[in-house]
């Protein structure tokens, strides 16, 4: 079946919907594709307090009313589809349901981010799994992914859902850094490690992270560690290893045990190996935009790694230079909800207005909300994230002068 | 956490479905994604590699990485996580290509 419509949007997640609802309120009809079957996309995992608002971030709850709000405005939103293909005409091609070609005057790419695979013997055995599927089975599905759990990764992320874990009556048999490798480099030093959770001190969303936070920005300052003489510090009945770092998953056709090893203040693996038995491993090496669509639709990229790594040029409007063709969320680089939502409000009116409708919020006031959202986000996943959507803009700048901009 | 793997919950569970993963009866809950119904009754192997023949179950979770497919209902190669349970849905750890028999 072909289909025509106003507005697709890629990405059931805060940024997709958000700008569905905008666009549906400038009066355009609006359909919205994901491939899972529910909407809400990273947003249905994320269960904290905001220590800003000190209000219950729920993040299913959010992703129930933002799709119900949708739904009254007429958005159709199709689950469980597929985007295999993004024509030059913007069309879509679509497995999974009914829709073959979707055929939409304007196009809004918000398909987030994958994880960052970090490879470790025995990575592969079946109870290995990224920290972002942990907060899915913790929270979302309510179900284990183990009894006896090791955390491979000590950041925001990797520290909220030890603790969810912890809480939720999983053993977190420990935190600690990721493996070392080629791939890992400096993440898994830690050095960097402290630094990164010295950085978010004031903003943890939850108290082990706000622990870790003020331990790091404390006594742990980097200048600190390298004197450090303990591993362990235990923080809200979890165990954080800020020394050492996952160096093997060992197990009979699934995990049995994971190998430790101590590291230096630089990241150096030292000392002797040591064993210990759990039947599952989370690891978190960090996001990145997942560009796969951006790309088949042509639109040039560029490699900020201050956004995460490689992500669609974009301007000031989340225009991109292809006509109507739109990006939001983290695929524009690697932010929390709150930020994704004012990008989504900012993409929808950007929309609207590329097809000649009036929005009843200004260009300047969609922009200021999202700098509003990235300087009261209780997350930050990427450290110099205000610098990479600074080089973008002068990228943007740097397209406009070369005339590379269609729009 | 008591001796299942599923969590307890205040909010009302889904409706209790029965399924079949490689011809075994299990239980679990109708709409959640069939990787998280199999995690619950202690699967972890959901399939084995077309080529070395290893244990491969659940990785990303979000439908990128492809480790969690299944043939579901006679359909191979179905992203169990991304895949909602129904009520006798059969699920069967298929070697999708069939890369080692050729």
């Amino acid at each position: 079946m072909n289909d025509a419509c106003d507005v697709a949007v890629v990405g059931a997640g805060p940024a997709g919907l958000v700008a569905a609802i905008e666009a549906a309120r400038a009066g355009l009809s609006v359909t919205v594709v994901d491939e899972f079957p529910w909407p809400g996309g990273r947003l249905l995992g994320q269960l904290y307090t905001d220590p800003r608002s000190h209000g219950r971030w729920d993040g299913r709850k959010i992703s129930r009313q933002l799709a119900q709000e949708a739904g009254e405005l007429g958005v159709r939103i199709l689950g469980g589809a597929t985007v295999w293909a993004v024509g030059r005409d913007l069309s879509l091609e679509l497995s999974g349901v009914p829709v073959g070609t979707l055929r939409p005057q304007a196009l809004l790419l918000a398909t987030g981010a994958a994880e960052r695979a970090l490879p470790v013997p025995g990575w592969t055995k079946p109870g290995v799994v990224c920290v972002g599927a942990a907060q899915t089975f913790t929270n979302v599905h309510h179900v284990a992914i183990g009894r006896r759990v090791l955390v491979a990764g000590i950041d925001p992320l990797a520290l909220s859902v030890a603790m969810e874990m912890h809480h939720a009556g999983v053993d977190v048999a420990g935190v600690v850094l990721p493996p070392v490798s080629t791939t890992s480099g400096a993440l898994a030093s830690p050095e960097r490690a402290v630094a990164r959770l010295a950085d978010v001190a004031d903003l943890a969303p939850n108290g082990l992270l706000r622990a870790a936070a003020r331990l790091a920005a404390g006594k742990l300052s980097p200048l600190a560690v390298s004197a450090l003489r303990f591993d362990l510090v235990r923080v809200g009945g979890v165990s954080i290893g800020f020394r050492t770092a996952l160096v093997a998953v060992e197990g009979d056709g699934r995990v049995e045990s994971a190998t430790l090893r101590s590291v230096a203040p630089d990241g150096t693996l030292v000392g002797p190996e040591r064993r210990i038995e759990v039947d599952a491993v989370c690891i978190s090496a960090g996001l990145y935009p997942l560009t796969d669509l951006a790309e088949i639709a042509g639109c040039p990229m560029v490699e900020v790694e201050e956004l995460g790594g490689l992500v669609p040029l974009h301007g000031p409007g989340l225009e991109t230079p292809l006509e109507r063709l739109f990006v939001a969320g983290n695929l524009t680089g690697i932010e929390g909800a709150k930020v994704a939502i004012a990008q989504g409000r900012q993409a929808g009116c950007s929309i609207a207005r590329s097809l000649g409708r009036a929005t009843l919020v200004s260009p300047e006031d969609a922009a200021r909300a999202v700098s509003d959202a990235r300087t009261s986000s209780p997350f930050r996943f990427q450290p110099r994230i205000a610098a990479g959507r600074a080089a973008m803009a002068e990228l943007w700048q740097q397209a406009i002068a070369r005339g590379d901009q269609s729009a | 956490m008591s001796g299942g793997y599923r969590f307890p919950s205040d909010e009302p569970l889904a409706r209790q479905v029965r399924f079949t993963f490689n011809e075994r009866e299990l239980v679990g809950l109708e709409g959640e994604p069939i990787a998280a119904a199999l995690l619950a009754n202690g699967v972890r192997t959901i399939r084995h590699d077309d080529s070395t023949g290893e244990p491969r179950g659940v990785y990303c979770g979000i439908g990128h990485c492809f480790e969690c497919r299944a043939q579901v209902d006679g359909v191979n190669g179905v992203r169990t996580c991304l895949t909602p349970l129904r009520e006798g849905t059969r699920v069967a750890s298929v070697a999708q290509w069939d890369v080692a028999k050729k």
